[in-house]
């Protein structure tokens, strides 16, 4: 049998998407009585909702219904239940829902959405973390102290400070006082967009019986279905939430946000399905952005170069509502110190209410935030050291058995080889030339971790069903983002089964009615977590078939194998194809009667070793489930007299346990490095006063194919995770942590000038330059 | 506040002559637009910036889409001659490329499929790519109206931001280039915030030329966008560069020349700042580019 875990295979769902035969929620076809929604939006960045008259908009011809706050007193959130499906009394930011017209036509609902008059008493608004947490700040949320959390998440009530994650570890000031070499600095990280290729769209129905479907562009069918029933006081069993193909996400489209509006939209006119879809310009701030950051951090070390303490403040512009947004700070905080041993840390992770756009997941969940100041400061450590940035972090950063910042030891991890390969791969140390007199060339690194941030019970579920033929249909619930999430899972069952690759069919859509149990596809977490229960269904599928023939062969369980689709024995040499008895069983002996039957297989994984952190110290048994590190070095020239700079070579060495499809694994590096050097060179939103300068792609600019890397090395590390499906941990997210400050350090290396903020646009450095 | 899903309703015209689009054009004053490629009406009319009733499509018109050339009299492109076919032109390839360049820098391949010269003219946007090109070019403007047919030299039509020197029921027929003198060559440089595609932060065009009458042996044409209400030329460059050998000294001189013409604005792209070191850079780099063509020629 060809093996197939480590193999190369191509992904499952290639062929559809080439030839358009994917499905995706606006490609699907709901009849003449599809009805459209639009939303009207607050203009104001923080306003009291005084009176909403729908009276002219209800009256136009064609308009069906309008939904408000009225509807849907109650909240709704992930983390923190801080938000209401539409504004009731009061709004947070420019685009927040305050109502949503339901008509025969999109045109139509716009044109209803201007007869709309909402009287607002403008109210005074925050727009930096840093106002946020003065005493006399305006408060966002007044009922902060009244809201629903979990129970590791620290709310502030009667501030503006949702989440506060303390680290208290050693004794931080002591630790500067051994200290002979201490760097600072106050870095900034603006609002950036995931921008996916298809921007959200949702369709619901409502029927008199109770029961509601929304078909949505999704990552998380299951945790919208777990949301919105709880916000509307419904049953999880009565609303049904299909997920088709989804074109990109990036943490965009994880928990909630309008496809709640557009189920509410659904109640108002029961029977017929209503359409809600954003247009690019309401898709840059009117669902998730990546939250903002100010860190100010202090690093000190000895001269022989050993990290000694730390002292660091993350303040995240974390927008209007953060009922996902908690998380990211409290992933900040446990992973306060990027990948490295520090004995003494003070670590304040504060998730500050700002009236900016809603922050929330985004590719690497708070990582590449962090680590853009972390990185930074290395390497001006390591320069007032005197010490090569690549041996200053072989000798600092985390190990096998490391103390991490939680205290916990740090599982088995080969950080230290991916910051040799990365390095060697542009080759680090060698002084090159640049191309022409008005460039300068230069190389930088920078190293990263990161965790699954989630709940420490987040759970994944599977089937694997039989067919006549033994083709074999696998059931679950993890989202295909475009991540190749359902060809790893097609492979990890296949191998689990002993059958080829291309014998089994991923159960797809995914629908909560059928689909089994999935918390979201996020945080990197698929190839680990919904892997372990596709495996399990695949070894219990296997475990019955394995009985059946046994019992028919007058054999041990333990004596049997299937390869390549067969049952065989290694005792008796004997060898059965799986195809009709996986449906129909086999025949006893003599005629009379069977065995078996139609073979059902099922597995589940939850990790349960999670466990909570001092909320006074930060400090705990586990604080996750594991982590991924990786090193990324970059080779790239600045153009002295514009600016501009031009990545040369982007080398990724990452610590993925083990690659189930190395080409996949590969060009999650790729991706990851491609949107980590966009986000570094030319992404912000322009946010003045709340209001976003830039919410089109004609001023917000992202990397194109001829702004890549000229080239770009994936180097896949392999330190199998204990368990971890044949060892492997997530990839999706990682290499757009380290990139941003790799791309920083180089081109401090290159001219000499730091930026403390992102983006490193030509201007900007261009400006930086000339006052140097 | 924010663009909308579809486009308001609007009437479509198909006028058969020119004295038709003048007609309509002054019958439904201030309500009526001209309709060539749509990437820029059909865009600003879903943003909610102009609420046309009636759009006038001129591209059936006669010649409208034409691109003709002869030695003695040039190139003449019809106004509703999409952008890719311009820049393909034989012609334009071979005796005009700083205007395929800057057709080159627009936007992306896909709209200029769509997208005209004359449309990219009349939009009289200050950052319009084809229009320092057309400048420094010496193309003259062919413009119908109620008295019939009228020239205007490109440099001469922008007036300021979206107002150009068409009257009332005026609209553009064609852009006619005349031949160039014996040796000109001519660079295009446009910067964006990333490297294709943008609005351009700063365009300069520059086109150079033997001439006996100028001190340096040389005459030379430098038209900037995107660093003042209009696309502007730069006399001050030019003087400069008439007055002395060329050297790289002088180069430089007429680069900070062409910057002190500029009056740009800081605005969500970039600053007035920025912009203006970057007049001095493209402005000496697209002259470096034309010196060493004029010397390999």
């Amino acid at each position: 049998m060809t093996q197939i875990i480590g193999e190369s295979i191509p992904r499952v769902d290639a062929v559809d998407k080439v030839t358009g035969a994917a499905k995706f929620a606006d490609d699907m076809q709901f009849g003449p009585g599809l009805l459209y929604g639009r939303l009207v939006r607050s203009p104001h960045a923080h306003a009291l909702v005084k009176k909403i008259d729908a009276r002219d908009a209800l009256a136009l011809p064609g308009v069906k219904a309008i939904a408000t706050g009225a509807d849907t007193p109650g909240y709704i959130g992930l983390y923190l239940q801080d938000r209401h499906i539409f504004a009731t009394d009061r709004v947070r930011y420019i685009g927040d829902p305050v109502a949503g017209v339901v008509a025969t036509s999109e045109e139509i609902a716009e044109q209803a959405v201007k007869l709309v008059e909402v009287e607002y008493e403008i109210l005074p608004a925050v727009t930096d973390p840093l106002d946020a947490i003065k005493p006399d700040a305006p408060l966002l949320h007044p009922d902060l102290g009244k809201y629903t959390v979990a129970n590791f998440i620290f709310p502030k009530p009667g501030t503006n400070i949702s989440n506060h994650f303390k680290v208290r570890k050693g004794d931080a000031e002591k630790g500067f006082a051994q200290c002979d070499v201490i760097v600072e600095g106050e870095f900034r990280v603006p609002q950036i967009q995931h921008v996916p290729i298809e921007p959200h769209i949702a369709v619901a129905q409502a029927e008199q019986s109770g029961k509601i479907t929304l078909w949505a562009s999704s990552q998380s069918p299951f945790a919208q279905r777990n949301l919105i029933a709880k916000a509307l006081d419904m049953s999880q069993g009565d609303l049904r939430v299909i997920a088709p193909y989804i074109g990109g996400g990036f943490g965009s489209k994880a928990g909630v946000s309008m496809e709640a509006c557009a189920v509410v939209m659904a109640m108002k006119v029961q029977g017929r399905p209503v359409k809600l879809r954003l247009t690019r310009e309401e898709e840059f701030f009117t669902t998730f952005v990546r939250q903002g950051l100010v860190a100010r951090t202090k690093i000190g070390a000895k001269k022989e170069g050993k990290l000694v303490a730390m002292k660091t403040e993350y303040y995240w512009d974390a927008g209007a509502y953060t009922e996902y947004g908690v998380n990211m700070t409290r992933a900040g905080g446990y992973s306060s110190t990027g990948p490295y041993e520090i004995p003494n840390v003070h670590a304040d992770s504060y998730c500050c209410y700002t009236n900016h756009p809603v922050g929330g997941p985004m590719r690497g969940f708070g990582m590449p935030e962090i680590h853009w100041g972390i990185e930074q400061l290395m390497d001006q450590l390591a320069e007032k050291l005197e010490m090569d940035p690549r041996a200053f972090r072989l000798k600092n950063c985390l190990k096998t058995d490391s103390d991490v910042v939680t205290g916990w030891k740090m599982h088995p991890i080969k950080l230290d080889e991916c910051i040799e390969k990365a390095a060697a791969a542009i080759d680090w140390g060698k002084k090159e030339s640049a191309s022409a007199p008005h460039k300068k060339r230069g190389k930088g690194l920078a190293i990263m971790w990161k965790a699954p941030a989630m709940p420490p019970n987040a759970g994944s579920s599977s089937y694997v069903r039989l067919n006549e033929d033994a083709t074999i249909t696998v059931g679950l619930g993890g989202q295909e983002i475009g991540q190749g999430t359902h060809t790893v899972m097609a492979q990890m069952a296949a191998a689990a089964l002993g059958v080829p690759v291309s014998w089994i069919r991923i159960a797809t859509p995914v629908d909560t009615l059928y689909s089994p149990y999935e918390w979201q596809t996020v945080a990197s977490r698929l190839t680990w977590s919904m892997g372990n229960a596709v495996v399990a269904a695949a070894k219990h599928a296997r475990q019955q078939i394995l009985e059946l023939v046994a019992e028919h062969w007058n054999e041990k369980v333990q004596d049997l194998d299937i390869k390549d689709g067969n049952v065989i024995s290694y005792k008796s040499e004997q060898s059965l194809p799986l195809h009709d008895m996986v449906v129909y069983g086999l025949p006893k002996e003599g005629d009379c009667g069977w065995r078996g039957g139609p073979i059902v297989g099922r597995g589940n994984f939850m990790p349960t070793y999670v466990t909570g952190l001092d909320p006074e110290t930060g400090q705990g048994p586990r604080a996750v489930v594991h982590y991924t590190v990786g090193c990324q070095a970059v080779d790239l020239e600045v153009d002295t007299e514009t600016g501009q700079i031009e990545i040369l070579r982007v080398a990724a060495a990452f610590d993925v346990g083990k690659a189930i499809n190395p080409d996949q694994v590969r060009a999650q590096m790729e991706g990851g490095v491609v949107q980590g050097a966009s986000s570094a060179i030319f992404e912000k939103l322009d946010l003045r006063e709340g209001k976003p300068r830039n919410a089109s792609f004609v001023d917000y600019r992202i990397a194109t194919s001829v702004d890549m890397p000229h080239k770009i090395i994936p180097i896949i590390v392999e330190e199998p995770q204990d368990d971890g499906p044949w060892g492997a941990r997530g990839i999706g997210e990682h290499a757009m942590v380290p990139t941003a400050p790799a791309i920083a350090n180089a081109v401090y290396n290159a001219v000499g000038i730091r930026l403390p903020s992102m983006p490193l646009s030509a201007e900007r450095v261009f400006l930086a330059m000339q006052e140097k | 506040m924010l663009p909308t899903p579809g486009l308001p309703s609007f009437d479509y015209i198909q006028p058969a002559s020119p004295a038709d689009v003048t007609k309509m054009l002054l019958k439904h004053d201030g309500d009526a637009r001209l309709f060539m490629g749509g990437t820029d009406v059909f865009v600003r009319m879903r943003d909610g910036f102009i609420t046309p009733k009636f759009l006038i499509d001129v591209k059936r018109l006669p010649g409208m889409t034409a691109i003709k050339f002869t030695k003695r009299a040039g190139l003449t492109i019809g106004a509703g001659a999409s952008m890719n076919a311009i820049a393909r032109h034989p012609a334009v390839v071979e005796h005009y490329p700083i205007l395929a360049q800057a057709i080159d820098s627009v936007a992306s391949y896909q709209l200029r499929t769509r997208a005209t010269m004359g449309g990219n003219l009349c939009n009289a946007s200050p950052a319009a790519d084809t229009a320092p090109a057309a400048i420094v070019l010496g193309a003259n403007l062919v413009l119908y109206g109620r008295r019939g047919e009228r020239v205007v030299p490109a440099e001469k039509f922008f007036l300021a931001p979206g107002k150009t020197a068409l009257k009332p029921g005026e609209f553009l027929l064609r852009i006619e280039i005349s031949p160039l003198p014996k040796g000109a060559v001519g660079k295009y440089m446009k910067l964006g915030r990333n490297a294709h595609g943008d609005l351009a932060i700063v365009g300069v065009a520059v086109l150079g030329y033997p001439d006996k009458r100028a001190k340096s042996g040389y005459a030379f044409r430098i038209a900037l966008a995107s660093v003042a209400p209009t696309p502007i030329r730069s006399p001050q460059a030019e003087s400069v560069l008439m007055s002395s050998p060329i050297t790289p000294e002088v180069i430089a001189r007429a680069a900070t020349a062409a910057m002190e013409t500029a009056q740009p604005i800081s605005d969500v792209r970039s600053s007035a700042e920025y912009r203006r070191a970057m007049v001095k850079t493209l402005t000496r780099r697209a002259l470096e580019a034309v010196v060493d063509l004029m010397h390999g020629t």
